[in-house]
């Protein structure tokens, strides 16, 4: 009897519900997604050089257990917000609390094995989705990545099992020891806010501290690597009680200074809106601070990879000056040339007698040879052009890599015209170009390459133009990308449901308010105006901050990549439409819940 | 003298056409004056709260006319309907339904803020309706500082702050003790003989039902009997109410 009315409470909050399922499922769904690249060491060994990158991952997959485990506990409370009053009823119409605590064990239970297994198929589907996408977006070349990966799958499984028989132990533990009164009553108490002054101020003071202290060890850490390994656990510490203790104070502070000027407050809904947030940021302050720290790392995570990506142009730029080199074209490879967006096109001839190769030292009196060279300071590459190879050994690097393999050891001359016209051996000739920018050319750039490899087989192997050296750059940077770009989008969609459950948790609690205001008089075009602004400035606090964090945390990076804060528009603009969907998504689902 | 209220052939169906209906109000007429303290009594079910609820243009009625001060509730729009309880009404609700997150300033000033009245009327007013329901002391105290009897009081002087047309009260003193009861009363029946508030109080209480001007017995949806005061002392007005209720349950 008693499971048949569980069951009609259920069907009717079917919506409630429906949206504590699709959270969990995007837990197990993003857990999935890390873990199935997280645990696939042959991905991580064979697309990373570094060492650190298994420790990232570590370090990784703890972070996001403890999101998850955080993130499970906030759909729990959600859950109870929920059923506390019609089990409050049962127990008090005379069913047994130990009845009621196993009822409420199967209940979360359940909800938590469905959500698991439907959260990591779609995970499955999502982790094919999106590596697609980032791999084509970004012309990556990952090597062993699967969006189906057992030991990941069966990693999720045991993980969401696990946190879901803790949530449900302490559930049932929390309705056997809650009197009948208190879980008829629990929406209408509220927690009661502290005023402490003097203790705020402090806290301001310490929190502004820890944060300069934080920072200052990112960018120390950044000018001297040898102090990584202390500066950033130091950074890790630091920042995240800075946060918390900046967000507790500052936050109340600017409520407080608000409300105090009344000819704000007295306007509309405006202190309403000011009470629920002030009431709120106490209860909020944890989770604002870790979703500014999971922001921050995730954003830090995706600008971070790429960075990785501007590295590419940088270093293959500083490996050659032409973008294309065609030997003794023919006309398939001439009109290709066509349709390049061509800025300097130089043709070079040279003969060999078998020992020795001789270019006509006239040829680069009237069109100077380009070359590139990296500054090895500051890993900086720059070009520039000479009339006389011979005394270059950049230039003279440049040409050899232009010749044919077998041409590219051999000594070389430059030789006057009459010299090089009495010579015998066979001529060839060299036609390079450089465009107007290798990425925008880059697919006639590889069909002329594919090309040239057909005609001169020999160069499959040897490569020497620039295409092959961005296919082999690409695919050294690109894994470090893709890890990137998965990371963040992992971290975020994390964090950002986190929030979300958060919010809605307190919805339920939020019915008879809003119930209320519109009873006085209020119309519903304000009550959704007071909505969103409230849920505005619960989502954009963290997000302000993780944007400081990470605009100061890049200064790590400074020795390691070049320009780290190049394109930084890009990963924010990803971020920031990401972020944006989560909260027009919250405030939707937030209305449905509050409002009629 | 013009009316206050004026309800004519208000009938109320639940329920669409396709499904089970239910016929909660059949044909009310009645009618409140100026400055009357009127009682709605009737047994559970019996349709009270469906009535306030289209008076307060909660609801609406299926056919038939509510004129409020002179205005056809009816006939508004959503936004209409909230602009005029914002400004021609006053709620009491039996569970108080103070913000638990405002001060008791806070919860009364609430319904001038809407009004967006400017900010130096505000505490003005706030402050004179205080003075007039004792509450001077406890302005700063959250709703859960209070006891019942204060937050009811805290509610009346939110119904009362921005000088509504009518105060419409659904059972508020159903969650109180007999002395609270008792004082909220008492501050109702003076301000509506100072002020000459209009007043319109569900009840099930005969005790709370005697501080009326006049009672309006419900049954199964239609208004049944009437009990006038006239000039007869509370505690015989009581004795009347109880002799009705009576006969009338038979
Ligand atoms: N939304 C609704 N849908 C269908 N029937 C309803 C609805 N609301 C009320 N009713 C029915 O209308 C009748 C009158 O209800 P109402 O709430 O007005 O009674 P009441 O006089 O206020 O009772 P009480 O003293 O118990 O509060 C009841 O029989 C009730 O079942
Ligand atoms: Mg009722």
């Amino acid at each position: 009897m008693l499971n048949k009315l569980a069951l009609s409470g259920i069907r009717h909050r079917i919506r409630d519900y429906s949206v504590l399922f699709s959270g969990l499922m995007i837990a197990s769904a993003i857990f999935y997604m890390f873990m199935s690249l997280a645990t696939n060491q042959t991905f991580l060994s064979s697309n990373s050089p570094a060492a650190a990158t298994s420790f990232i991952f570590g370090f990784g997959i703890v972070l996001l257990a403890i999101i998850t485990i955080v993130y499970v506990n906030y759909a729990n409370t959600f859950l109870l917000s929920m059923r506390q009053k019609e089990y409050g009823m049962f127990m008090m119409l005379g069913a047994k609390s130990s009845k009621i605590s196993r009822m409420i064990f199967v209940e979360t239970f359940t909800i938590g094995a469905i959500s698991t297994v439907i959260g990591s198929i779609i995970g499955i589907f999502a982790t094919g989705l999106v590596s697609r996408w980032i791999i084509s977006a970004m012309d990556m070349q990952v090597k062993h990545f699967n969006s189906f990966y057992l030991p990941a799958l069966l990693w999720t499984f045991v993980f969401f099992i696990v946190i879901f028989m803790f949530s449900a132990i302490r559930n049932s533990i929390s309705l056997r020891r809650s009197k009948v009164l208190t879980l008829l009553k629990r929406d209408s108490q509220p927690v009661k806010i502290k005023r402490n002054g003097v203790l705020k101020s402090i806290q301001a003071v310490l929190g502004l501290i820890l944060l300069a202290i934080g920072y200052f060890a990112l960018w120390y850490a950044g000018t001297n690597p040898g102090f990584i390994y202390l500066g950033i656990p130091v950074a890790l510490v630091t920042i995240v009680l800075g946060t918390y203790l900046t967000i507790n104070s500052f936050v109340t502070a600017v409520i407080v200074m608000l409300k105090r000027n009344t000819n704000y407050s007295q306007k509309g809904l405006n202190n309403f809106t000011l009470s629920q947030l002030s009431f709120r940021i106490n209860d909020y302050t944890k989770i604002l601070s870790m979703v500014s720290m999971m922001f921050a790392l995730a954003l830090g995570a995706i600008t971070v990879g790429l960075g990785f990506n501007n590295q590419i142009d940088n270093v293959v730029n500083g490996q050659n000056y032409y973008d294309v080199q065609v030997i003794n074209p023919d006309a398939a490879q001439q009109k290709r040339m066509k349709s390049l967006s061509i800025k300097t096109k130089d043709v070079y001839n040279y003969k060999t007698d078998g020992k020795k190769v001789y270019y006509r030292a006239s040829e680069f009196k009237k069109q100077p040879v380009g070359y590139s060279q990296i500054d090895t300071k500051t890993m900086i590459s720059s070009t520039k052009t000479t009339n006389n190879p011979s005394k270059n050994t950049n230039a003279g690097y440049e040409l050899m890599n232009t010749r044919l393999p077998d041409q590219r050891t051999m000594e070389v001359g430059f030789v006057s015209d009459s010299a090089y016209a009495a010579m015998n051996g066979k001529e060839t000739t060299t036609v390079l170009v450089k465009t107007n920018s290798f990425k925008n050319n880059l697919a006639t750039i590889k069909s002329i390459s594919k090309a040239e490899i057909k005609r001169y087989p020999a160069l499959k192997n040897a490569g020497g133009d620039k295409y092959s050296a961005y296919t082999l750059i690409n695919g050294f940077f690109s894994g470090l990308e893709f890890m990137g770009f998965f990371l963040g989008i992992a971290f975020l969609a994390m964090l950002a449901s986190c929030l979300m459950f958060k919010i809605l948790s307190g919805a339920n609690g939020d019915v008879k308010r809003y119930n209320m205001l519109y009873k006085i008089g209020t119309k519903q075009k304000v009550l959704r105006t007071t909505i969103n602004k409230e849920i505005a400035v619960l989502f954009s606090v963290p997000a302000i901050l993780g944007i400081i964090h990470v605009l100061m945390g890049l200064q790590l990076f400074t020795k390691i990549l070049y320009k780290p804060y190049a394109n930084i528009e890009i990963p924010f603009a990803i971020f920031i439409v990401l972020y944006l969907g989560y909260y027009f998504l919250t405030r939707y689902l937030y209305k449905k819940i509050v409002l009629k | 003298m013009q009316k206050i209220v004026e309800v004519q052939n208000v009938e109320k169906i639940y329920g669409k056409a396709s499904e089970k209906q239910f016929k909660a109000l059949s044909d009310v007429n009645f009618e409140v004056k100026p400055g009357e303290f009127v009682g709605i009594m009737g047994a559970s079910g019996s349709g009270k709260t469906t009535l306030l609820n289209i008076l307060s243009t909660l609801d609406t009625p299926t056919s038939g006319q509510v004129k409020i001060a002179g205005e056809d509730i009816t006939k508004l729009n959503n936004n209409q309907m909230a602009d005029f309880r914002a400004n021609k009404i006053g709620f009491i609700f039996q569970d108080f339904n103070l913000l638990e997150n405002l001060t008791a300033y806070e919860n009364i000033a609430l319904p001038l803020a809407l009004q967006n009245r400017p900010v130096k009327t505000i505490k003005p007013a706030v402050m004179s309706i205080a003075e007039k329901l004792g509450l001077e002391e406890i302005l700063n105290h959250y709703p859960t500082e209070l006891s019942g009897g204060q937050k009811q009081r805290v509610a009346a002087a939110r119904a009362l702050v921005h000088e509504p047309s009518i105060v419409f009260g659904d059972e508020p003193t159903g969650a109180l003790d007999s002395k609270s009861a008792r004082a909220l009363m008492d501050t109702l029946t003076k301000i509506n003989r100072e002020d000459n508030v209009s007043i319109l109080l569900v009840t099930h209480d005969p005790f709370s039902a005697s501080f009326c001007d006049r009672i309006l017995f419900i049954k199964d949806g239609e208004i049944g009997q009437e009990l006038k005061k006239e000039d007869v002392s509370r505690a015989e007005y009581y004795q009347e109410i109880l002799d009705s209720l009576g006969t009338f349950a038979e």
